[in-house]
């Protein structure tokens, strides 16, 4: 009984150990984004940001009507481009607050707010954008970690997704 | 009495006259905002000073306006330590960092104004509100820069983005 227990403790610790987001995930995660994102470049935030909404879009027809308000049906529209602007620095801010969890926690249940304002919105969703942003990231930043990227996404996006059906 | 070619040589002139005010005299003009953007990415930094930087700026603007920490009321203005409201000061950067990144990107950029703008509408913002805001930046944004700040770029274009977000 008391082995039996040992073991399971033993194993769901080692699960936890391999997907959170550990101190040192969200230091590299902060590397890798940070050679991508500078205000000085524009070009290369909307370039990012309309590569992750194409990838999704072509893997989720189904998803476009939720953007209708930015036009996401034109990805060059300066509405859908705005868009993608504020949902790549909301990752900015977040990615920045990895090193901060407390003031990551107020700002992820802002966020959760938001979608769960947002009709149609579920949390399988974002279990398919962390998918596009896997395929894009390592196009455009140098020694991309998936695993360190996933973990610290996940821990963004499971605070965002909290409370959505 | 003027002569017909006479108006059109006038009339002509001020369409000149018009275009080089608008290319050359412009505020906050193409160069003004190339400068800003790389300021900007300066002071705001890569990470590890944007907390103490957005700290700085809030308990300066919150020292010129006392009573504005009521505005904040929902974000626990009265303690610009707590978490909450470390966490709007970011997202108020981020807002920042947006419009600033946007400067040379103009069908985009208006498209962002027009976004804050709507978020601000409801809120009861005294136009006077910006103004502290802007006075604060100003302040503390050389702290980052020293005496390569440029102050007359960034009072001109903030006013171009504070005034959209005015709507």
């Amino acid at each position: 009984m008391m082995l039996g227990l040992f073991v399971i403790l033993a194993l769901s610790s080692g699960a936890m150990a391999q997907n959170c987001c550990s101190a040192e995930n969200g230091r590299e995660v902060q590397r890798m984004w940070q050679e991508v994102w500078s205000a000085e470049f524009t070009g290369r935030r909307i370039a990012v940001a309309r590569s992750v909404f194409a990838d999704l879009f072509a893997a989720h027809p189904g998803v476009i009507p939720l953007f209708a308000r930015v036009q996401g049906d034109n990805v060059d529209s300066p509405e859908f481009r705005s868009h993608c602007v504020r949902v790549v620095n909301a990752l900015d801010t977040s990615i920045h607050m990895l090193s901060s969890s407390a003031v990551l926690n107020k700002q992820l249940e802002h966020l959760s707010e938001q979608h769960i304002a947002r009709e149609g919105v579920k949390a399988a969703h974002f279990g398919a954008l962390a998918h596009s942003f896997s395929r894009v990231m390592p196009q455009v930043t140098n020694c991309f970690n998936p695993s360190s990227w996933e973990n610290c996404f996940n821990r963004i996006t499971n605070g965002i997704a909290a409370g959505l059906p | 009495i003027l002569t017909m070619r006479t108006l059109i040589a006038l009339v002509l002139l001020g369409f000149i006259a018009t275009a080089m005010a608008d290319d050359w005299f412009k505020e906050c003009g193409d160069l003004q905002r190339l400068k800003v953007k790389q300021q900007w990415a300066q002071a705001f930094g890569q990470g590890t000073g944007r907390e103490s930087f957005g700290t700085s700026l809030w308990r300066n603007l919150f020292k010129r306006a006392p009573k504005a920490t009521e505005l904040f009321k929902r974000v626990n203005g009265d303690n610009v330590f707590s978490n909450a409201f470390q966490a709007h000061i970011q997202r108020v950067l981020g807002g920042l960092d947006m419009c600033i990144s946007l400067l040379d990107d103009e069908g985009t950029f208006n498209a962002e104004l027009s976004h804050l703008a709507s978020q601000h509408a409801d809120r009861g913002i005294a136009a006077e509100n910006y103004d502290i805001f802007k006075a604060a930046l100003l302040d503390v944004v050389p702290d980052e820069l020293g005496s390569c700040f440029d102050q007359d770029a960034w009072s001109d274009c903030f006013d171009v983005i504070s005034t959209g977000i005015k709507g």
